[in-house]
């Protein structure tokens, strides 16, 4: 059936070419040096949504009517020389259709909220285009079928995640927090950029199909056994890890919130958060290619979830306490994935990411939403439940309660280990190289400045 | 009319010089610089020209000067940048003498990417180091650095290439210690940070963007050096291209900054044409390139900011968003663009780079990674030093001027439109990587394991 097949990928290119020509669009208003209004910017969301969520559905529908478990859509060889292979390649099937499903109706609520939440904001062009530039981003890594184009599509949501944190860019904060979360994005991106040179070393090519074979998600052909995989694995579950904020990497999560709630909710709640988990069900496969990889990663779902757990429990905003509510269900998904649960995590991830942007939605509206409750009920609502810290030694309790506060110590265990040796050492470096460069010059040093006198104790 | 017949080549290296005696004749400033700006425009159309007519087929060659598969792609790339630094010359900061260096600096460049003899190769880059140390003189710019540097350089360069032509080995050696000396690889940096720190940006641009030591090793290292040097110096490239990344993610100064970017990138270049496989020659013919203008377009970017509120500290977020919002916009894509990000000029590229150095270990092809990401963070820090923080106020507009704008739109469309292009370009680049190892191999190297 030649003609449906191209008919499921057009409708498969056309859920990815609707956000491309929306940033189309605002890349000629840039050219043009045109300010867009903020009813056309509000339009030309909602259409590029709807358009590209019609074609998901469709294609879905399709499928499905024809029992059709996988649709790959091939561009064709990008770059192609003998000893190298860059392709670009889309595939429709249950994973892929379900999180670019899940992304669409998503935008679509979020898209629809902060056009009334961010109105007469000064940045409200701006946000707008990198919202774009995260739905192009999230459609061409939900879709992907190479490693290359999922990498070109985790950067875009990487880079549009770390500029809407510091979207409220007058204050020092959200820089400094966007950038720090920066770092940790491009330190995981080298372990995904990695993974993807040692697929084509293991195959030739970085196509998924290459890998776990012909069948459709989440059954796999080849036995994959044998230290490549294992490694490939390994760097694959750091990428995620940096993506997902999975322990150690869990302390950028709060950092993120300075951005506006609708970026919150779509990204830390919802969507960015779980593409480390996407990532990790697209190469499901290679994770049963060692007993010790799926331990690591069901070891490592916990201990984030139990870190989660306590942090979240003291935390006094109600954005980082979503935030880390939606970290301890992420490390539950993760270790159902190591514990081969597939399903059950993708249904996990699809429900959880919905819940969590209603709450983040709704963080701003809390206390109406408890005053509300009150007036319905007459009188507060009674806390219950019972808090299980109590029995615990009091040592214990304050021992925990201080680790929660600190958020585990894990910012500054990466500030003390790796940030603050790396700053010291190529300060050094520097110095010495402005030495040099003085005495070749043949400028005089500065004159060392006097040691304060010290100061008497008081 | 045949176009193909006209003297595009001719013109190419003729415009620049024409150029630069019309300007010295020019006493106003701006005057000087209108007439500069034409005779660039000239310059830029002719080596558009020159390239097309290459890709047809006709192969012209004048005076030891040739358009060959090396150059082809390269010359409108040279006059583009050329174009774009007297673009970016704010007003208050052009003279006369300032455009006939910018136009001369232009004929050694163009001449040197054409020039076909070894000696012609070795005089123009020798040439070529008298106009950055002019600037600095020019200024009251500390210069002794700078001058002792290319006092080892040029010798280096001159009797190496004599030497190698004699077939001995050693000269060899020292062509190559020449060209990591140009290039800035570490530890024989220390001229670079100095000269864009004294020099003006523009004179500083021009002798260390085009690259012409990636072309000094295509045409003369290439042909016969022995692996092992080739081995030992793309060590020092990798090492440098992490240290470079390193000290730009610690610097304070905007130029210090993109000075040691700079080095970082140029040593991915230089690394890519040392591995001397096809995939490395390939990535580094597409890298030379798309370095080169990305890098362009981050220091217009640089430039404009200067022009506006004088040196720049990376200490301190100055939020001039507000004020230059297309700035930002320009400074960020073309930064990413410089460090490989999706969807701009420099993504294949780079993933070729990274993936062609597999066959020397996953631990290179990691430390290449590490050195994009370095870069990429330094970009990001920048990025937010200088755009975010709160607005400065000032009583006059500092909006972008009509002419940085065109700069802006042309640098934009060529870092976007160069990556849906990479293709095309790859597979040409890749024919001409070809060509280069075919011709190495014929000259009687032997390079086991390759």
């Amino acid at each position: 059936m030649p003609a449906f097949d191209k008919v499921l990928s057009g409708l498969g290119l056309l859920v990815v070419a609707a956000p491309v020509l929306l940033l189309a669009v605002f890349f000629g208003a840039f050219l043009c040096n045109r300010r867009l209004q903020e009813h056309t910017i509000g339009r030309l969301i909602q259409g590029t949504i709807t358009i590209s969520l019609l074609a998901a559905v469709t294609a879905g529908v399709l499928m499905l009517w024809h029992r059709i478990a996988q649709h790959p859509i091939e561009l064709g060889d990008w770059v192609i020389t003998p000893h190298y292979h860059l392709k670009f390649e889309f595939v429709l099937d249950l994973l892929s259709l379900s999180y670019a499903g899940l992304t669409l109706v998503l935008c679509a609520t979020i898209g629809a909220f902060s056009t009334r939440y961010l109105h007469r904001e000064r940045g409200y062009q701006r946000f707008f285009v990198l919202f774009g530039v995260f739905l192009l981003g999230m459609l061409t890594a939900s879709l992907s079928d190479t490693v290359e184009t999922l990498f070109a599509g985790w950067e875009l949501v990487g880079l549009s995640s770390v500029l809407l944190i510091a979207f409220f860019h007058e204050r020092p904060s959200p820089p400094r927090n966007g950038l720090r979360v920066w770092v940790v994005y491009r330190l995981c991106d080298v372990a995904l950029l990695l993974a993807a040179i040692l697929m084509h070393e293991i195959n030739g090519a970085g196509d998924f199909d290459h890998l776990v074979g012909k069948n459709a998600w989440p059954a796999h052909d080849p036995l994959l056994i044998g230290p490549h995989f294992t490694l490939l694995g390994v760097l694959f579950i750091i990428a995620a890890a940096g993506k997902s904020a999975l322990v150690p990497f869990s302390g950028w999560l709060p950092r993120a919130m300075e951005g506006p709630t609708p970026s919150s909710a779509v990204f830390y709640g919802a969507l960015s958060v779980h593409l480390g988990v996407f990532l990790l069900l697209r190469v499901s496969p290679v994770l049963d290619s060692s007993i010790w990889l799926s331990v690591f990663l069901v070891l490592l779902g916990l201990a984030t979830s139990a870190y989660a757990y306590l942090v979240g429990r003291v935390q006094t905003d109600i954005k980082s306490a979503l935030a880390f509510a939606s970290l301890t269900q992420v490390g539950f998904i993760i270790a159902e994935i190591g514990l081969g649960f597939r399903y059950l995590a993708l249904v996990h991830l699809l429900g959880h990411a919905c819940l969590r942007t209603l709450q983040f939605l709704r963080a701003p509206s809390l206390l109406h939403d408890h005053h509300q409750l009150e007036n319905a009920i007459g009188a507060r609502p009674r806390e219950e439940g019972v808090m299980w810290e109590g029995r615990l030694a009091p040592g214990l309790q304050r021992w925990l309660y201080r680790f929660a506060l600190e958020r585990g110590y894990l910012d500054s265990l990466l500030d003390k280990c790796v940030a603050r040796p790396f700053v010291a050492s190529f300060r050094a470096l520097d110095a010495l190289e402005t030495r040099w460069a003085r005495l070749l010059d043949g400028e005089r040093p500065p004159a060392a400045q006097p040691k304060p006198a010290p100061r008497p104790p008081s | 009319m045949n176009l193909s017949a006209w003297p595009w080549l001719e013109l190419t290296l003729l415009l620049p010089l024409m150029g630069a005696a019309v300007a010295a004749l020019i006493k106003t400033p701006n005057t000087a610089a209108r007439s500069s700006l034409a005779f660039l425009i000239g310059t830029l159309a002719c080596a558009t020209g020159a390239g097309l007519t290459f890709t047809e087929g006709t192969v012209r060659s004048w005076h030891g000067f040739a358009v060959d598969e090396v150059a082809a792609p390269m010359l409108p790339a040279f006059a583009l940048l050329h174009f774009l630094t007297l673009l970016g010359t704010a007003k208050s900061r052009v003279s006369p003498m300032v455009c006939v260096r910018l136009l001369l600096a232009a004929f050694v460049n163009l001449g040197a990417v054409t020039a076909q003899d070894g000696w012609g190769i070795v005089t123009l880059l020798a040439l070529g180091v008298l106009l950055p140390l002019w600037d600095l003189l020019s200024r009251g710019a500390p210069a002794r650095g700078f001058l002792l540097h290319m006092l080892l350089f040029v010798p280096l360069l001159i009797v190496g290439w004599r030497m190698a032509e004699n077939g001995q080995e050693l000269g060899y050696g020292l062509l190559l210690l020449a060209l990591l000396l140009r290039g800035g690889i570490a530890p024989l940096h220390g001229w670079l940070p100095t000269l864009f720190q004294g020099a003006k940006y523009g004179a500083a641009m021009v002798f260390v963007l085009p690259l012409l030591e990636v072309l000094a090793a295509l045409r003369l290292l290439l042909p016969a050096t022995p692996v092992w040097m080739l081995d030992a110096a793309s060590m020092a490239c990798l090492v440098t291209a992490v240290y470079g990344g390193g000290m730009a993610v610690v610097q304070d100064e905007t130029r210090k900054f993109y000075a040691h970017l700079c080095v970082s990138q140029t040593s991915l270049v230089l690394f890519a044409v040392m591995l001397h496989t096809s995939n490395g020659l390939t990535a580094a013919l597409c890298l030379w390139m798309s370095s080169m203008l990305a890098l362009a377009g981050l220091a217009f970017s640089i430039r404009a900011l200067e022009a506006r509120f004088g040196a720049l500290a990376l200490h301190e977020h100055h939020g001039y968003y507000e004020q230059v919002p297309g700035l930002a916009v320009c400074f960020l894509i073309t930064g990413l663009a410089s460090v490989g990000f999706p969807g701009t000029i420099g993504f294949v590229p780079m993933e070729l780079l990274i993936s062609g150095s597999v066959e020397q270990g996953l631990w290179v092809s990691g430390t290449l990674a590490v050195a994009a990401m370095l870069n990429g963070i330094a970009i990001m820090r920048a990025y937010f030093a200088l755009f975010t923080g709160k607005r400065p106020t000032t009583s006059v507009s500092l909006q972008v001027t009509p002419v940085e704008r065109v700069g802006i739109v042309i640098i934009t469309v060529v870092v976007f439109l160069g990556g849906w292009f990479s293709p095309g370009v790859v597979s040409s680049r890749h024919g001409t990587a070809d060509k280069l190892l075919d011709r190495s191999s014929s000259q009687g190297t032997v390079h086991p394991g390759r």
